[in-house]
């Protein structure tokens, strides 16, 4: 899978885990922070992100160390899970 | 939803024996993990309709084994109890190092291992309960326990702050305090001893694994779930 593509599957996977209802793909910005950010998520959110990409791309966080690289921003996050996937 | 997994640490003997009952008579799956008395826990599982699992919960290895071994088998775990404690009484001024880590890594370092490879599935789940035994010598301190007071302290601080780290997952996080209970160790007790101890309860009598059980029962129970962060008190009016 291209980049491109896992980042947009990453902003909708984000939008449905964390039911951002009122926001749309297009409304995240790739480069953003995703926590403490715009979108108005907390760190505590970030534990239903840990286990939806366990399931669906079987990566696994383990520890916040891990977690602040991987949730710097929805690009990061594609290069993380393109790194990890299985 | 199918059947709740419940995983009960020291869970084949004394209190948590009797919780193994309780959740196991409620039609749970109930996961009782020992460390190292084989015989008990063959008794257990036989007697309980519950599975057995070996593991010292002070390391956290093994706790990561075990706990990975139910999730592939069950693919959940809705219910840890972290019941597992042991004593080593003393008092301060003489209380050797090793009793003080050994007390603080069985019954306080456990509770962090087991509840955090606990978490995964009941926030994949959104829903899930964590219960922690403590004591009244967390509420009320006792003179020979610093080290034992301080596990349990630690863990009451645990409960309160995981409570609110994982309330919005659907996951309650209370402790259940056990005051005088009859056990093995009770049985054994003195006449005199065993007076004295009653005449500081206000009930006048000690409790018994079942009422501690029941009282673990309800803050599992959907009923209790806007309960969190709390501690629930088992011991006659003792604190």
């Amino acid at each position: 899978m291209d980049k491109d593509t896992l980042v947009e599957e990453l902003k909708a996977l984000i939008i449905k885990n964390l039911k951002l209802e009122d926001i749309a793909p297009a409304d995240i910005d790739a480069a953003a922070a995703l926590f403490g950010g715009g979108l108005g998520l907390d760190s505590i959110d970030a534990l239903e992100l840990v286990v939806g990409l366990e399931k669906t791309y079987g990566i696994r966080i383990p520890d916040e160390d891990v977690g602040k690289e991987a949730f710097a921003s929805v690009n990061a996050l594609a290069d993380y899970v393109l790194k990890n996937k299985k | 939803m199918s059947v709740p997994v419940a995983l009960v640490t020291g869970g084949t003997k004394g209190i948590g024996r009797e919780i193994s009952r309780t959740l196991s008579r409620k039609g749970m799956r109930v996961y009782m993990n020992f460390s190292g008395d084989r015989d008990a826990a063959e008794a257990a599982r036989q007697e309980l309709n519950a599975e057995t699992v070996q593991a010292d919960v002070s390391d956290q290895e093994q706790v990561n084994a075990m706990i990975s071994a139910i999730i592939e088998k069950e693919d959940r775990l809705d219910i840890l109890v972290n019941n597992a404690g042991i004593i080593r009484d003393g008092l301060l001024m003489l209380m050797p190092a090793k009793n003080w880590h050994r007390v603080i890594e069985v019954n306080l370092n456990s509770v962090y291992y087991c509840s955090k490879a606990a978490l995964r599935p009941m926030v994949a789940n959104r829903w899930g309960r964590i219960i922690n035994i403590i004591s009244p010598s967390a509420l009320m301190g006792r003179a020979g326990q610093t080290n034992y007071a301080a596990s349990k302290g630690g863990i009451l601080g645990f409960t309160r702050s995981l409570a609110r780290e994982v309330a919005r997952y659907g996951i309650t996080v209370n402790a259940v305090s056990p005051g005088v209970i009859e056990t093995e160790l009770t049985s054994t007790m003195e006449e005199k001893v065993r007076r004295e101890f009653i005449s500081m309860i206000p009930a006048g009598r000690f409790g018994t694994p079942e009422e501690v059980a029941r009282a673990v029962s309800f803050l599992i129970s959907d009923e209790a779930g806007y309960i969190t962060g709390e501690y629930l008190s088992v011991d006659g009016g003792l604190t």
